[in-house]
């Protein structure tokens, strides 16, 4: 019991201590080997710049960050500066737990310049009311990134023959797999999981069905959603099976070029991890990276949302912290380029994408291309049990092999709930 | 010598009445806080919405969130999925932990090992455990080689994490793996109380080995089996990590969402503390049921 | 008694043909038996020889087929991945003191608190005695997983979240405890503490230096079984932890296996190391385990 009493006093000592000395920032962020790197260097230099100020940048897994965020910000003790997904981060936002951004901190003359800074429409998520309430750590979209040795192996030429449909992702990937009976040991291209919002919603759009109409109605043009789900039971264990949650995810086999998978879907940012896991594959020029595909009869011609990992500012810290908070968020955007050298994250300001660096990196084409074309990941106070819903839903019909008809009213259904906020 | 003892006694009880509330008033304050409480706090949240991220006060919605969790299928499937899970998971234990006990029990020799390694999957922390079976039900992994070389049926998937019945059977075979030797000690334990003269009055009388278990043994065990029934139940419907680390790793959700599992996403998935608090409550009461089974259960094992 | 009311077959007289038939025969039941139960103790222990021989392959024949059951080539390149992370950082090492540490604090506590509190309801009469044992027993009956998200609120309101006493408090005593202590000390000879009383010790006196000494083989298992269920505690940490710095090994590993960047070398080894201390601390103690394991079901009546 002693022992316990002098924890207690112990923890409180250090939280005092803590608080007494100079203003500290406690910046969460994912795990990302290239970016901590360029981020420890950066907070080194901002804070010989200020040195009122010092930097505490704390990684967690990203699986695990928006678990943490939450039960950190439910009691009270959220982080003083975060970034995550926006489809985990716009709650946020709605419960006014995020403060607006200082322009005068982020050396800003007036909340427009910053807007002026950067491509229309990336700043959309983030504004709530008037208000902007975060900044780009970075914006993309997934295309299809694939290992052209695979494809050399069945004979045939990914220059020439990747799949630019849908229909032909199924017909090229049967030609890639390699099995044991039903067992795979050889993917051809296989989904990102529970990212559901990201990939399968722009599925369902390019062929005219919506996740949420502008009016509010949940899950629109039920032939677009049937298609998409039988799509993905075809794809599955009970169809042609081609691949599944329950194996390995395919983007964190791709780098290592195991010969167990030819092609996956990811953001820019892969690239510099490519080069970083494996210098070799990425130096070999076996690295191919083309657009998401389209049906053969989309009616909208669409690439994957968009989606942005934003700086925010825990509404909750004192004012002098948040405005320390702006100054260090600003002292990253003004490295943009660096951020796009070192670890392929695009901060989408007109001067970065202006520039020859990021005009001239490899395939920064294919991805600006698919992106003026896409559509943002959707976005609401419900998104992540949105996400959640769409993750049964495949599930049902893939691993369980239900009926993509029965499955669909039951996510009509949940999904208007959640819109609604009632359970 | 009397006088003094009377004496004594007197002032010894007052002062051992103090000393005994004080010797109590830490564990009490401790239960008042970390155990009464929550509870009290529950059942004021069960009445009321609230979002994990609003720093509003929650809103007082009355019996709404009892009426629109007897109106989700969602909450009954967390229901189903436990009643499977324990029923499939409890029976299994309690056969076999009982025919292992009796089988060691009549070894004269290796008793103590075979307790000893038995006993050692409960040992291995769930999260370990869960892990480790992971890899081995993983498609390309042991369960498909053994299942296949023993049915002769080479290639097959047997789709452990994916498909909806072997999902449940898995977390299933996880858990009875883990707990298998515990129950078997305790069933040591019971066979252990059992008179020798009982068993060699049988002998005596004739009866065979089976015979003897049939009439001796299982009737004088019937006390420790309650008790191991209502154990392994009350343990299976607490059952979290192995299904927090299957969904995790992309096994399906609705199969084996529990209702521990399902409290869990409530709250943090879908931010609604008001709602995890209402099924709380409702755990809570299922869960007093079978606990004062198990109370009056090993009453009688006692006995 | 059930046994004379049953029919069993009278005693025949038997030919010592059909006598040493009979001991053949049960002869070859007896080593069935033995084959039965040497198989299921092996079944039982396939995943444990799995993990320890999986975490010395190259990660790449953890899932060859057929499973090699030895490693081609000793690669402890999965203990330093391991210990190293995904990052660098030794967090893992960092993550194993904060479960010993955390496991160690409430093992401790619980013992102490739960002897004191059992031997006041056990052995000191007290106005409302009965009642307070019945509000603690009470609380047996409320598995931690029906309070969590209302015992997650109160530790965030009296801002425990994120700290070592958030993990350690909530579990300082448990009535499990307090109950086992109870039902061990009321066979305590009541003429100890008299003799002691007469002599003039105080209250704590008698309790700390009779009572407690006298009671260190039940307090023995109370806390190996109060560490384990600790060493195993995962949902609790995942509720009230966020910094890398508090994480415990449960945590740890539940977070470690999601990442990306893990091969199932580093995984495995993961779970090797994380075991291997309980499984030591068992092999040594099994006393006090299997003890352990009877007390759990035997006192509670």
């Amino acid at each position: 019991m002693a022992r316990t009493f002098t924890t207690l006093l112990f923890v409180a000592c250090m939280l005092a201590s803590s608080a007494l000395a100079q203003t500290e920032i406690v910046y969460w962020t994912h795990e990302d080997v290239n970016r901590t790197e360029l981020e420890t260097r950066l907070i080194a230099e901002f804070e010989l710049d200020n040195p009122g100020i010092t930097v505490r940048r704390v990684t967690h897994p990203s699986a695990n960050l928006a678990q943490l965020l939450l039960t950190a910000f439910a009691a009270g003790r959220g982080p003083d500066v975060f970034n995550d997904t926006i489809a985990n981060q716009y709650p946020y936002i709605v419960n006014e737990r995020v403060a607006p951004v200082d322009p005068a901190a982020v050396g800003a003359a007036s909340l427009d310049e910053v807007y002026a800074r950067y491509l229309d429409g990336t700043l959309d998520p983030v504004t709530f009311g008037g208000n902007l309430y975060g900044l780009p750590l970075e914006v993309t979209n997934w295309v299809i990134f694939i290992n052209k040795n695979v494809f050399e192996d069945v004979g045939l030429d990914a220059e020439v023959d990747y799949p630019k449909t849908w229909e032909e992702m199924m017909e090229i990937s049967e030609q890639l797999v390699i099995r044991d009976g039903e067992i795979l040991q050889r993917r051809g291209f296989d989904f990102r999981y529970p990212w559901y919002l990201e990939w399968l919603v722009p599925m369902v759009e390019q062929l005219g069905g919506e996740l949420v109409s502008a009016d509010g109605e949940a899950i629109v043009n039920d032939e677009a959603w049937l298609r998409v789900l039988s799509y993905m039971r075809e794809w599955g264990p009970h169809g042609r099976n081609l691949g599944s949650p329950t194996y390995r995810n395919a983007r964190a086999l791709f780098n290592f070029d195991n010969n167990d998978i030819a092609m996956t879907h990811t953001g820019q940012y892969q690239i510099a991890r490519i080069q970083a896991d494996n210098p070799e594959f990425y130096d070999s020029g076996q690295l191919l990276i083309v657009p998401f595909p389209r049906w053969e009869d989309a009616v909208n011609d669409q690439g994957a949302a968009y989606y942005g990992h934003y700086f925010m500012v825990n509404a909750q810290s004192n004012a002098e912290t948040q405005r320390a908070a702006w100054q260090l968020i600003g002292y990253f955007a003004e490295h943009a380029e660096e951020y796009f050298a070192t670890s392929a994250l695009v901060q989408p300001t007109h001067e970065l994408l202006a520039s020859p660096a990021y005009r001239d990196h490899p395939f920064s084409e294919v991805f600006a291309a698919d992106m003026a074309t896409a559509r943002s990941v959707y976005y609401g106070d419900n998104s992540p049990r949105i996400q959640q819903l769409l993750k049964d839903a495949v599930e049902a019909v893939m691993l369980q092999n239900r009926e993509p008809a029965d499955v669909l009213p039951t996510l009509r259904e949940g999904v208007s709930r959640a819109l609604r906020g009632d359970f | 010598m009397t006088r003094r003892r009377l004496k004594l006694n007197t002032s010894v009880q007052g002062r051992q009445a103090i000393w005994g509330w004080v010797f109590v008033i830490p564990a009490l304050a401790f239960f008042s806080l970390f155990a009464f409480y929550p509870i009290g706090n529950a059942v004021y949240m069960g009445f009321h919405r609230k979002s994990v991220l609003s720093l509003r006060p929650p809103q007082f919605v009355g019996l709404q969130n009892y009426l629109d969790l007897f109106n989700s299928p969602a909450f009954w499937n967390a229901w189903k999925a436990t009643t499977i899970f324990t029923l499939g998971t409890f029976i299994p234990l309690v056969v076999f932990s009982l025919l292992l006990a009796v089988l060691i029990v009549s070894r004269k020799r290796f008793q103590r090992f075979f307790q000893v390694t038995l006993y050692s999957p409960a040992v291995v922390p769930g999260v370990v455990a869960a892990l480790v079976w992971m890899l081995m039900l993983d498609p390309r992994g042991l369960a498909n080689q053994w299942v296949n070389f023993v049915l002769g049926t080479p290639g097959i998937d047997h789709r452990w994490l994916a498909s909806a019945s072997m999902v449940r059977l898995s977390t299933m075979v996880v858990y009875f793996w883990g707990y298998l030797g515990f129950f078997t000690i305790i069933y040591i334990a019971g066979l252990g109380g059992i008179p020798a003269t009982l068993k060699e009055a049988a002998r005596i009388d004739g009866a065979n080995a089976l015979q003897e278990f049939r009439y001796v043994t299982l009737p004088l065990l019937t006390p420790t089996t309650l008790l191991v029934s209502v154990m392994s139940m009350i343990f299976c419907m607490r059952t979290f990590s192995t299904q927090y680390m299957f969904t995790q790793a992309g096994a399906p959700t609705e199969p084996i969402n529990v209702v521990t599992l399902f409290i869990f996403n409530t709250a943090i998935r879908d931010h609604q503390l008001g709602m995890a608090s209402a099924m709380s409550i409702l755990l809570l009461l299922v869960m007093f049921f079978f606990a004062t089974l198990q109370f009056l259960a090993s009453r009688r094992a006692a006995g | 008694m059930r046994i004379t009311a049953t029919p069993v077959a009278a005693p025949v007289q038997r030919t010592p043909a059909a006598v040493r038939r009979r001991s053949l025969l049960a002869l070859v039941i007896d080593a069935l038996l033995w084959v039965f139960l040497v198989g299921a103790v092996a079944l039982v222990l396939v995943p444990v020889a799995f993990m320890f021989v999986a975490s010395f392959m190259p990660p790449a024949e953890i899932f060859r087929s057929p499973f090699p059951w030895w490693p081609s080539r000793l690669y402890l390149e999965n203990f330093l991945h391991a210990l190293r992370g995904n990052d660098g950082r030794y967090l893992f090492v960092r993550t194993i003191l904060n479960s010993t540490f955390v496991a160690l604090s409430i093992s401790f506590a619980t013992v102490m608190l739960a002897t004191l509190t059992g031997y006041s309801l056990a052995k000191l009469p007290f106005k409302g005695r009965t009642i307070v044992f019945l509000l603690i027993l009470s609380t047996l009956m409320i598995p931690f997983e029906t309070i969590m998200i209302p015992l997650y609120i109160v530790v965030t309101n009296i801002g425990l979240q994120d700290t070592y006493p958030g993990l350690i408090v909530p579990f300082l005593v448990s009535a499990f405890g307090v109950f086992l202590m109870r039902q061990t000390l009321l066979a305590f000879p009541d003429e100890l503490l008299d003799a002691a009383r007469i002599d003039g010790a105080s209250e704590f006196g008698i309790f700390w230096r009779i009572v407690l000494p006298n009671a260190v083989p039940a307090m023995a298992v109370l806390g190996v079984l109060t560490f384990q269920s600790q060493w195993d505690n995962l949902i609790w940490p995942l509720l009230v932890v966020q910094s890398d710095s508090l994480k415990t090994i449960p945590l740890y590993i539940a977070a470690f296996t999601e990442e990306k960047h893990t091969n199932e070398g580093a995984m495995v080894a993961v779970a090797a190391i994380a075991s291997l201390p309980m499984l030591i601390l068992f092999v040594s103690l099994s006393r006090y385990f299997l003890r352990g394991a009877n007390l759990f079901s035997a006192t509670k009546g």
